[in-house]
């Protein structure tokens, strides 16, 4: 059901993506790797993957809240599960990220190192769930 | 913070607590023509009520009061709002009265009877006083803000290295001993010591920078010459030159270039200047290391062949963990204090450094230290560590 889903991962860190591109390939996944906000929207619109991991602290600090709300922005992301990975998990409010995943528009959150089985547990979830009903609203 | 928040429009609203009729009208009268609002109260109890609602800059409040008294009043206010002035007045003035007021919050202290000029100059300085406090408040608050800002960023910048790390573990042992396994491990556990190295790298430039700041690090200063120091430094440099294709040499045409200095300082300081030319240059391109005598200084050069740096980047280079644009998908080494270091080093020598860049044809950094004059350069070359 999952298995052949596109995921595309946002991350400055070439090593981390590539770690987490090797797992995910393995797990059946195709993976494309973008390397900072911009591309990585560029490549969603392109390339509509089925999930899109993000890494929220790139190098231009929070950038990566502004691509999750570019994603969302999108019409062809607008819907695409959105997993957010960032190594501040403890920290997150000292950047005024509220904890709650809507505001931002993300699906998940997930620590960095991520850990593998809870990541491909996640996006079992998230590619299995039903499609949203166009204008219902979120609960 | 809330209550920072809202005295940054300082108020000029004066509350009067007085039992003396006569003498609130008075004061109404004179702080209002000096266009201050005023509200005022006949007693204590009222008057904390009226505070809190008002939130005034400043109270003017008579000490003798039946029900809650003068100094109870002085008391509370300060718990509602440390920052409003009180102004104590009283026709019962003793020094032993006005140490209590003042020890219980008080700004200054006015004994009746007093002229109106008297009232509306320790008004007008005890609202001036209270917008240097709030300006300093608001001052502290905006650097720990920064400060906790900084140390996240830290963080961050310490956890990046060891989740790629972590990460590159993890999915090998998942992994086992597949071939993909056999494939990679060779290629990643290579990129865990990179990653590692620079991790520790890292950690000892922080611990630097931490020194520097806390000025424990440049304290001994011995005579150093710098012509004999910097080329000693760039031979030092010649394999990781060969390496990238990048020629060193440097001009050093006064007969000396003596500073006083520590020597391990003045080394992190070209060290960085010379391994970030290298760095930063392109195959084919050079590393330059000028001198020049100027009157009290000496000045040196690094200056670079590389792809220059950016005018809108320039003010920042000397800043913390900043770092130009990077190429998609490639890492520039380094932590990202070298810049910062280098600026300490300079300024707690007594010098500077300066940065002219053109984008695209290269930098160049300009060091400029005390020189160290006639008669006093006793030591050798490179003095003593």
């Amino acid at each position: 059901m999952t298995a052949g889903a596109h995921i595309l991962i946002v991350d400055d860190d070439p090593d981390f993506a590539d770690a987490l591109r090797t797992m995910l390939t393995g797990a059946g996944y195709e993976v494309t790797v973008a390397y900072d906000g911009r591309a990585g929207v560029a490549a969603a619109r392109r390339a509509r993957p089925d999930a899109i991991l993000v890494d929220v602290m790139m190098e231009e600090r929070t950038a990566g809240f502004f691509t999750v709300q570019e994603l969302r922005r999108a019409p062809e992301t607008a819907r695409t599960p959105i997993v957010v990975i960032s190594a501040l998990y403890a920290q997150v409010e000292e950047f005024q990220v509220p904890p709650d995943p809507r505001w931002a528009g993300h699906d998940a959150f997930l620590p960095k190192p991520v850990d593998s089985d809870l990541l491909l547990a996640r996006l079992a979830t998230l590619l299995t769930r039903p499609a949203p009903v166009p204008g219902a609203p979120e609960e | 913070m809330g209550e920072v928040e809202e005295a940054r429009a300082v108020s000029e609203t004066v509350v009067v607590i007085d039992d003396d009729d006569a003498m609130r009208l008075a004061c109404r009268q004179i702080l209002a023509k000096s266009g201050y609002e005023v509200e005022e109260f006949a007693d204590g109890s009222r008057g904390l009520d009226g505070i809190g609602a008002v939130r005034p800059g400043l109270v003017v409040v008579d000490l003798k009061m039946p029900g809650v008294s003068g100094l109870d009043v002085i008391g509370r206010i300060v718990r509602i709002d440390p920052t409003i002035t009180i102004v104590v007045i009283t026709g019962y003035a003793t020094i032993g009265t006005a140490v209590d007021a003042m020890k219980a919050g008080a700004y200054d202290f006015l004994p009746k009877p007093f002229s109106p000029d008297e009232l509306r100059l320790i008004v007008r300085r005890g609202f001036e006083r209270r917008r240097l406090q709030l300006a300093s408040r608001q001052c502290e608050m905006d650097r720990e803000l920064q400060r906790r800002r900084f140390v996240t960023f830290v963080t961050h910048q310490l956890k990046t290295p060891l989740v790629a790390v972590h990460q590159y573990l993890d999915v090998l042992r998942r992994m086992g001993d597949g071939a993909e396994a056999a494939a990679r491990r060779g290629e990643w556990l290579d990129r865990c010591l990179a990653r590692t190295e620079e991790l520790q790298h890292l950690i000892e430039d922080w611990l630097m920078l931490a020194r520097l700041e806390g000025g424990t690090l440049v304290r001994q200063r011995v005579p150093l010459d710098l012509k004999a120091v910097l080329p000693e430094m760039l031979a030092g440099y010649q394999q990781l030159a060969d390496a990238r294709q990048v020629a060193l040499a440097y001009e050093l045409p006064d007969e000396s270039y003596p500073i006083r200095g520590d020597r391990t300082c003045v080394g992190v300081l070209f060290d960085n200047l010379i391994a970030n030319a290298i760095q930063y240059n392109r195959p084919g391109g050079t590393v330059r290391v000028h001198g020049a005598r100027a009157p009290g200084e000496v000045v040196i050069d690094v200056v670079d062949t590389g792809r220059g740096i950016p005018a809108d980047a320039l003010p920042f280079v000397f800043d913390e963990f900043y770092r130009g644009h990077q190429p998609e998908g490639r890492r520039i080494e380094g932590t990202g204090l070298g810049l910062p270091i280098c600026r300490l080093v300079a300024t707690a020598m007594g010098g500077t450094i300066d940065v002219e860049s053109t984008d695209g044809a290269g930098s160049t950094f300009r060091v400029r230290l005390p020189l160290l004059e006639d008669g006093t350069d006793g030591a050798g070359p490179g003095g003593e560590p």
